[in-house]
């Protein structure tokens, strides 16, 4: 009887064993790689082949003096569109416009890109964007994402806390990071705090020329002007911006100008400076009308924030303004009801280089501090009003309510972000389904490229519980984004024939060169597979000039068809440009070098790109 | 046989005339090069006075192969064809209300022949195009009539030649005119 139980536990030892040795313990981790949530958000960030994105995402690309397009929910990196630097996979910055157009400059650090708006929400017509590197601001159109003007803003230095365009893109604002003397002219530090400002200038914007114009600026205190926000709804006449450094420091200032416990948020009423300019109540200084806030008192206002603040943001009723100090763990809100009521009551708490204080007590609404959320930056907005902030220092994106205060999410991100952008997120009406956070370090996140890690963004579904659903690395590096409704871009893809531009040619028996002196004028064409600069010629693809010449070539592409880019180089001369379909574009260079230079079309255009080429022939002196 | 047409009959014949007249607004034949690179397909359209459509896409394209560009000008029949239209419609007008069964025989049978010569035409152009290539051209192909109606493929394009609006109105206008005539044969 007793017999079956040496029998029975072998067999149960046995089975054990075999178990241990041979069963695959690894189930687990082969259904985590199907796990249904994985799964599902690869489906919300799937776009087919045939369909298109919904959003566009158009990422300011800092130092590269790019801006970078992406499209949102895929991520997929659709354009990159030079502002500021030259590319040459655009041909930008050899051509005369758009040499012109850089101004000499062969670089720029591109900020904070922003749409141009119409009764708060954006258009979809143009984009601003800000040049920290040397003080510029430039338009890009949005029907070909190319650059339109580039000015250079006087008596200032690193608009960097701008572009924000106001309700109707009535100014684009550009308060500066960099206090200078006006004109940036020479002074010594020591006289730091009479001698230097940093300006603000209100740029507007003709659509109708495309031209941007400094309309008059305001010489703010010397201080370091950092991120801004326009006004909405009832507040739609006023702006704020964050300043630190009013400890005036002028070295050292990460330890300098983080002595005092509070900065500032400037608050300003552009419609009443606007009157004041109308009034004459400025100066006129290096050809700008400047306003002096201790001098043309009234409109701008001081409120106190912890120490050193980075964003400000409104929300998208336009009733209050969220800022934080960078390395403060809470936030505040503030009112501009309050703040309005102050203003009418003249309820200061005193004045700072001539502007008033107001009380921070009397402006602020609630303080708020979620659990270990550790540097605050930067705010966006979703459709129900809820407030979305990154977490620097704690790497993580937090929602909360800004009408109670109560934290309602979080959700972690690798690493370290500094903006975020919702859809239409600082709009009047932000569409809330995605906020990509621009993180400042990927670190481990994707292949290495040696050590320099590519930056990344990454897409939070933020339409229920938070989730980062998809990651894209970038190039160096986010620093702000905008995202629009694809339906709202409305892009052309043929330059009109247009017979009576200026030295555009349509007809290959039009091409001609012509001599002036020892300038040489190119009437030219490009078209499927050739060039042709003169008709008439024995071999009408050759250029040829003496040494000295100055050459000005003027190409037409005749194709009018899709898609049929030309490009044109010459060899060992340092020139690219690019004609788009049914474009005229110039190139002037001076033929100082005798010999023969190939020149070719380098947009690949047709099966015989390859022979579309010719020759630049350079007679030496005698 | 000597009596005239009836006043319904005539009426008929005017809307004919109408119509032939109203087809000079329209495209009356057209061709549509559809390839992989181009799934939206190009088009030539003809009107009896104009040239619509991706015409000088297609002449991009043609060049390729050495044919001739498509034009207006190359075209003379755009200049006059108008005139001839107008004045047929002007004839079947006449014939309506002179109201004779044989003068509106014999304007049909011009009817029938001018629309011969109008097929004709265009087939002469499709093979003056498709035969009279230029030699020097980089891409070889051997020569070709593209159809008047219907498909056909050239290197990585393949072609729907059709009739449009204007044809049909005519061929609608044209037939009307037999119905008559038909209608008519034993009374008049």
């Amino acid at each position: 009887m007793k017999k079956w139980i040496p029998v029975l536990s072998g067999v149960t030892a046995g089975f054990l064993a075999a178990t241990v040795f041979f069963a695959d313990f690894n189930v687990g981790t082969k259904t985590a790689a199907v796990d249904p949530a994985v799964k599902s958000n690869a489906e919300k960030v799937y776009v087919p082949f045939g369909e298109k994105d919904e959003y566009y995402l158009f990422a300011s690309g800092g130092h590269s003096g790019q801006m970078f397009i992406y499209g949102v929910p895929s991520m997929r990196h659709i354009r990159t569109v030079p502002v500021f630097s030259h590319d040459s996979a655009t041909g930008y910055g050899w051509d005369e416009h758009t040499k012109e157009l850089m101004g000499g400059y062969t670089w720029g650090d591109l900020h904070h890109p922003a749409f141009s708006e119409t009764n708060g929400d954006y258009d979809g017509k143009w984009m601003f964007a800000t040049d920290v590197g040397n003080s510029r601001a430039a338009v890009m159109g949005l029907d070909s994402f190319t650059v339109r003007d580039i000015i250079e803003v006087p008596n200032t230095s690193g608009p960097h806390c701008a572009a924000f365009v106001t309700d109707n893109t009535e100014y684009i604002f550009l308060p500066t990071r960099f206090a200078v003397p006006l004109g940036s002219e020479y002074a010594s530090l020591d006289e730091y705090s009479e001698k230097y400002r940093g300006v603000m200038s209100a740029v507007s914007f003709d659509e109708q020329t495309e031209k941007l114009n400094v309309a008059w600026q305001v010489a703010l205190p010397p201080w370091s002007y950092d991120l801004s926000d326009a006004g909405k709804g009832i507040s739609k006449d006023w702006a704020v911006l964050t300043t630190y450094n009013t400890e005036e420091a002028t070295t050292n200032l990460e330890i300098n100008a983080s002595q005092a416990d509070r900065d500032y948020i400037v608050l300003f009423n552009w419609k009443e400076l606007e009157k004041m300019v109308a009034d004459g109540q400025f100066d006129e200084v290096n050809g700008q009308k400047i306003i002096f806030p201790e001098k043309h008192k009234g409109s701008i206002y001081l409120i106190p924030v912890a120490k050193s603040p980075h964003g400000v943001d409104v929300t998208p009723d336009g009733k209050r303004f969220i800022a934080s100090g960078k390395l403060a763990p809470a936030m505040t809100i503030f009112s501009f009801e309050k703040a309005f009521a102050a203003i009418e009551n003249k309820e200061f708490a005193g004045e700072r280089n001539g502007i008033p204080v107001l009380n921070y007590e009397s402006v602020m609404e609630r303080e708020v501090n979620p659990e270990n959320a550790l540097g605050p930056l930067h705010t966006q907005f979703d459709d129900k009003g809820m407030a979305y902030t990154t977490m620097f220092i704690s790497s993580e994106v937090v929602k909360w309510d800004p009408n109670t205060g109560e934290t309602l999410d979080r959700v972690a991100v690798q690493y370290s972000p500094g903006h975020s952008v919702a859809a239409e997120g600082d709009t009047v009406s932000p569409d809330g389904k995605y906020l990509i956070a621009l993180n400042k370090i990927a670190k481990d996140s994707y292949l290495s490229v040696g050590p320099s890690h590519p930056e990344s963004m990454q897409l939070i579904d933020i339409s229920g519980k938070m989730e980062v659903i998809q990651s894209a690395p970038v190039n160096p590096e986010p620093h702000y984004a905008q995202m629009i409704k694809a339906d709202k871009i409305n892009t052309f893809t043929v330059y009109p024939k247009d017979e009576n531009r200026p030295n555009s040619v349509w007809k290959q028996e039009d091409t001609r060169i012509e001599r002036i002196g020892d300038e040489v004028h190119v009437y030219g064409i490009a078209m499927r597979s050739k060039f042709i600069f003169d008709a008439k010629s024995e071999r009408p693809d050759v250029i040829e000039v003496n040494e000295g010449d100055n050459v000005v070539l003027h190409l037409t592409n005749i194709d009018l068809d899709q898609d049929i880019t030309h490009g044109f180089a010459i060899n060992m001369y340092n020139l690219n440009i690019e004609v788009q379909p049914g474009q005229t574009n110039t190139l002037r260079f001076k033929a100082d070098k005798a010999g023969t230079y190939p020149l070719y079309c380098t947009n690949f255009c047709s099966a015989l790109h390859q022979e579309m080429t010719g020759y630049l022939l350079v007679k030496p002196k005698k | 046989m000597n009596k005239k047409l009836s006043l319904s009959s005539s009426l008929l014949v005017s809307i004919a005339s109408v119509l032939l007249f109203a087809s000079l607004f329209f495209p009356w034949w057209g061709m549509q090069f559809i390839a992989p690179q181009y799934p939206e397909g190009l088009d030539i359209i003809v009107y009896p006075n104009k040239l619509e459509g991706q015409i000088e896409i297609i002449n991009g394209l043609n060049h390729y192969i050495g044919m001739k560009e498509f034009s207006e000008k190359n075209f003379p029949e755009l200049n006059y064809l108008p005139y001839i239209i107008g004045g047929l419609a002007l004839l079947v007008l006449g014939a309506g209300w002179w109201r004779r069964w044989k003068g509106l025989a014999a304007t049909a049978l011009l009817y029938a022949v001018g629309g011969v010569l109008g097929v004709y035409d265009i087939h002469r152009w499709l093979k003056d195009f498709g035969t009279n290539l230029d030699p020097k051209a980089p891409i070889k192909i051997d020569p070709f009539i593209p159809p008047i109606y219907g498909e056909n493929q050239i290197a990585n394009f393949i072609t729907h030649s059709y009739f449009s609006t204007g044809s049909f109105l005519l061929g609608a206008s044209f037939l009307l005119i037999l119905w008559v005539l038909w209608k008519e044969r034993k009374r008049c």
